[in-house]
């Protein structure tokens, strides 16, 4: 299953934009703690993820060519 | 009114004199006037908003100039206040204009943002993004937030109904504030300066749309406009499930909230708590808990993040930085936990938070 990855802000610098195949994960969670694993820096950030432009605030079934984007939060003025 | 000042906008479809009479009576916040702060007065101010407050309480510096059109070279070193009163008074001398010359805090911020029925958070820090936040949600204000990083922006409405009777806020999307230091700012991070000129100008124009009732604003949506490739995201904000974080209920509790980045006073001693205490700690403070049980040890706890440095390689592993200010650390009695606080101490002294979990995991199972 491919799904789009859609970076913001300083997260953008460490994840690019992209599409994956994440062939054998079923939800947000696991698509969470998989993109933990291969950057192990988002670990140590703060971060929301949005499923297909919707905030993602519990575990959330992904089907296939969704998007998934991380925002981190902005402090700027 | 045959004001020739306004005709260009009254005579829009939609619009009109009564849109006109709505703006001439609200009242309006501007929180910070600085990058975001600068273009949303201005417009703000050309569009005929009755009264106008205004709170910084810096300086204009050479560094703003690029992104803070307000000011002129001349102006370096003047409050940005008078400045502002001066520049929007001249602009238009029909609106009344208030100043608050003060950096908002918890003690200040309620008797402020109260006189005021929509407030705009141009802010360039954290601690004044969820201050206000909780300030606005506590006195039910509606919250025009934006922010920017790089040549990014985010902007969003919180603390007030969409059409559904939905309402959300800072919290929903980003529940614990972040460290200082933990996140970039402009100072650090850079910013071009038409980028809060175009963030500042939209949360202007979603100060007209609340107050006149025209269009969708962007209640519970949270708009990431990206100025390199003039794309916008739109993300759609849904409460996040109860107990995630904890607002202010009540004025008193509002005032005992710290917002400054540290948790309570400084203390060189490591400092005991129970459960109750680490998940209020975990609610309003960035935090890191760490396991000092050794990597065999059960039970594997679940129901809050962690880290595992065991003892048998604490020094080793704390010889690398920590970054985060307030550390919680358990094990399975609170005993080594104590100890391994004990040795944070010695290395950070005040520096740091040091928390231990008293009575340990063994006791507070059930949570964990």
């Amino acid at each position: 299953m491919e799904i789009d990855i859609i970076s913001f802000g300083r997260i953008r610098e460490l994840i690019e934009s992209q599409t994956v195949n994440i062939a054998g994960l079923k939800n947000t969670d696991e698509v969470k703690a998989y993109l933990e694993q291969r950057y192990p820096a988002l670990a140590g950030m703060k971060y929301a993820l949005a499923l297909n432009k919707k905030l993602v605030q519990s575990k959330t079934e992904i089907e296939g060519n969704s998007t998934i984007a991380i925002m981190p939060p902005f402090s700027g003025g | 009114m045959t004001n020739a000042r306004y005709s260009r906008q009254v005579i829009l479809q939609g619009f009109g004199k009564q849109a006109q009479q709505k703006l001439s009576n609200a009242r309006v916040l501007v929180i910070g006037a600085g990058g975001l702060g600068c273009p949303a007065l201005q417009y703000l101010a050309g569009a005929g908003v009755g009264i106008i407050g205004i709170a910084d309480g810096d300086t204009v510096s050479l560094s703003n100039l690029h992104r803070q059109p307000l000011y002129h070279t001349a102006d370096v070193g003047k409050m940005k206040t008078e400045v502002a009163l001066e520049r929007l008074a001249a602009l238009n001398p029909e609106i009344s204009i208030n100043l608050f010359p003060v950096f908002i805090n918890a003690e200040n911020c309620l008797a402020i943002i109260k006189g005021y029925d929509i407030i705009l958070d141009c802010s360039d820090n954290f601690e004044t993004r969820y201050l206000l936040n909780d300030a606005c949600v506590l006195l039910d204000k509606p919250l025009i937030f934006a922010a920017v990083s790089g040549y990014e922006g985010q902007i969003a409405v919180f603390a007030t109904d969409d059409r559904f009777n939905q309402r959300t806020n800072y919290r929903d999307i980003f529940p614990v504030q972040p460290q200082q230091g933990e996140i970039a700012n402009c100072e650090e991070n850079g910013v071009i300066g038409v980028l809060p000129g175009i963030i500042g100008a939209m949360q202007a124009a979603e100060a007209i749309k609340l107050i006149t009732g025209i269009g969708t604003p962007l209640i519970n949506k949270l708009l990431n406009y990206n100025l390199l490739t003039q794309e916008f995201y739109e993300v759609l904000i849904t409460p996040a499930p109860i107990g995630s974080y904890k607002l202010p209920d009540s004025v008193g509790e509002f005032s005992k909230i710290n917002y400054s980045g540290s948790t309570g006073a400084k203390s060189t001693e490591v400092i005991e708590i129970d459960i109750e205490q680490l998940h209020e700690l975990l609610q309003s403070a960035s935090a890191s808990v760490i396991d000092v049980r050794e990597v065999y040890e059960l039970p594997v706890i679940s129901k809050i993040r962690s880290t595992q440095i065991p003892m048998s390689v604490f020094n080793k592993e704390i010889e690398k930085p920590i970054s985060v200010h307030n550390i919680v650390l358990i094990c399975q009695h609170g005993i080594r936990s104590l100890a391994a606080g004990q040795i944070l101490k010695e290395k950070y002294g005040s520096d740091k938070n040091v928390y231990s979990l008293k009575g340990g995991i063994a006791r507070w199972i059930g949570f964990l």
